[in-house]
């Protein structure tokens, strides 16, 4: 199985948006990556076309966001395929996806369904990464999910469960600071001690985007659409000094802004990035 | 059954229920409150659901959408995603039977173009984003011999479409585009339409219904014999050689291959 080429560590890339692509291709910001959703660039489109342009000039990571692999049913190796071929075309960095679930029984309900954290439910998502590194010749990096319901039977701890999925399958970690966040604050644990629980040798990138209060229920919504908030910034320099400078990516996916401000964004990601180079990780 | 003894599957089929609009009590008996009712959590993933991929549907059906007016499209797109969810995880690939569906929708019999309007939609949509394949040259068919000439089939590009309506669906569509939406022609009856893509564009014009008829055989992977005797029928003068040159000139083709021997196509 091919390791993911080393990129630099500390290089901050931005999600790439359709509606920024153009300006993205004229203007040619100095950034350390690009990540795009696979799922929009499986199909036989003229975005793909677009996408290798890009790719001339930037670095990919590609972010799978539909794989479903917490189904309690076979992976769909159609779409295993699809995302082989565009790892073929693209050649990317870094390959992810997700510890959820988004299809059963024939409907993609298009979105990172949560699943309860148990003994059967470690076996079966461990046995499907595995088959997706094998079938895609790459170590997966897992991403911890942003969650609004937790299961009554779950035995153990989420990080506990990927920390677990590391060491069985060899995979590696996307820890996305957002997501513990806004876990921690919608069930009331301590962020820091999901972070130190993780494997450090395990983070292979980490992701930051904006969340919003609901407004009927006291609830944080996952929704990348807004700046990032201040406590993840904290959370992310905690995340920082544990791991130690780590690829990191901005992800705006709703409310779209100029993309003046998602390369702000990666800015500021940067300048952290470059202080904790000088901080000692745990 | 206890929740303890639910398999994974039969939690992941009762949150589908629930994220589609069904029914949550069965689901809910399995979810922590922390504080909440455990519906209102169940009920964040459902809006997801509904919210994304109701966009996706307005975004690939906006005149529809403006057709039978905002509230209305969201309550179709809702019974649409209730019983039709997406089978394809790539969303570009979602609606394409939205319109089948339409046809049937009882409060539409006011509009009985409808559902030929969200076909010329989603062929709008097939070429805005299907990538064009590098067109075959005639010359390729010199290798044909004449005995073979009959059983040649092309394959044409994967942008184009062919929709045939009893209502003028393309003057339809192009009215609804303004913001004072002009009267429509209805007494030139209905319309043939080839829709694909060219250049960077969505371009579609109508077609006599003899070239609708060669072109859409063609594109059903008939035999070009076969084409020309469905066109012959509507128009006895059809000039074969003339209509096949069309095809290549306008980069319609991209292989050939011959039938009914099922050889790839080259």
């Amino acid at each position: 199985m091919t390791k993911d080429r080393p990129i630099p560590r500390c290089k901050t890339g931005i999600g790439l948006r359709s509606q920024h692509a153009t300006e993205i291709a004229a203007a040619r910001p100095k950034l350390g990556f690009l990540e795009v959703h696979a799922e929009n660039y499986m199909a036989e489109t003229v975005a793909v076309d677009r996408l290798l342009e890009l790719r001339r000039d930037y670095e990919m990571s590609l972010h799978g966001v539909a794989l479903s692999l917490g189904s309690a049913e076979q992976l769909d190796h159609g779409h295993l395929g699809r995302f082989k071929t565009l790892i073929g075309r693209v050649e990317p960095v870094l390959v992810s996806e997700h510890l959820a679930w988004s299809a059963i029984g024939g409907a993609y309900l298009n979105d990172l369904l949560p699943f309860p954290y148990t003994e059967e439910s470690l076996g079966l998502f461990c046995r499907h990464v595995e088959e997706a590194q094998e079938a895609l010749g790459r170590r997966l990096l897992i991403e911890n999910p942003s969650s609004y319901l937790r299961y009554r039977h779950s035995s153990m701890p989420e990080a506990e469960f990927l920390t677990e999925v590391v060491r069985r399958t060899g995979c590696g970690i996307l820890c996305d600071v957002n997501n513990i966040y806004v876990s921690a604050m919608n069930f009331g644990f301590d962020p820091i001690a999901y972070l130190d629980a993780l494997p450090i040798g395990a983070i292979g990138e980490i992701h930051l985007a904006g969340h919003h209060a609901a407004e009927d229920v006291d609830i944080l919504i996952d929704d990348h659409g807004s700046r990032i908030a201040q406590p993840v910034w904290d959370l992310h320099a905690a995340a920082l000094r544990r791991f130690g400078p780590v690829p990191t990516l901005i992800e705006w996916d709703t409310n779209l802004p100029a993309l003046e401000v998602l390369l702000d964004e990666a800015r500021h990601a940067q300048e952290l990035a470059d202080v904790h180079r000088y901080v000692d990780t745990a | 059954m206890s929740t303890d003894m639910l398999t994974l599957l039969e939690l992941q089929m009762q949150l589908r229920r629930a994220v589609l609009g069904g029914d949550t009590a069965e689901i809910v008996a399995a979810i922590h409150g922390d504080g909440l009712d455990p519906a209102a959590r169940v009920g964040i993933y459902r809006n997801h659901a509904f919210a994304t991929l109701g966009a996706s549907l307005q975004a690939t059906f906006p005149v529809i959408c403006r057709l039978v007016d905002k509230r209305f499209f969201a309550y179709v797109a809702h019974e649409y995603l209730r019983g039709h969810p997406p089978h394809s995880r790539c969303l570009v690939e979602y609606g394409a039977d939205f319109g089948d569906f339409l046809a049937d929708f009882e409060g539409c019999e006011a509009l009985p173009y409808l559902a030929d309007i969200a076909r010329f939609e989603w062929a709008l949509n097939v070429a805005a984003t299907v990538r064009e394949a590098p067109p075959m040259r005639p010359e390729a068919l010199a290798a044909v011999s004449a005995e073979q000439a009959a059983y040649v089939a092309l394959r044409l590009q994967p942008s184009l479409s062919y929709l045939a309506s009893a209502w003028p669906i393309d003057a339809i569509w192009q009215a609804n585009q303004q913001n004072e939406v002009p009267t429509v022609d209805f007494s030139g009856g209905g319309t043939k339409l080839e829709v694909r893509r060219a250049g960077e564009a969505v371009a579609w014009r109508r077609l006599d219904p003899a070239s609708f008829a060669f072109r859409t055989a063609l594109a059903d992977g008939l035999v070009v014999a076969a084409a020309m005797a469905a066109a012959t029928l509507l128009d006895p003068a059809f000039d074969l050689a003339a209509a096949v040159q069309r095809v290549f000139a306008e980069g319609l083709a991209t292989a050939y291959c011959l039938s009914p021997e099922q050889e790839p196509m080259r």
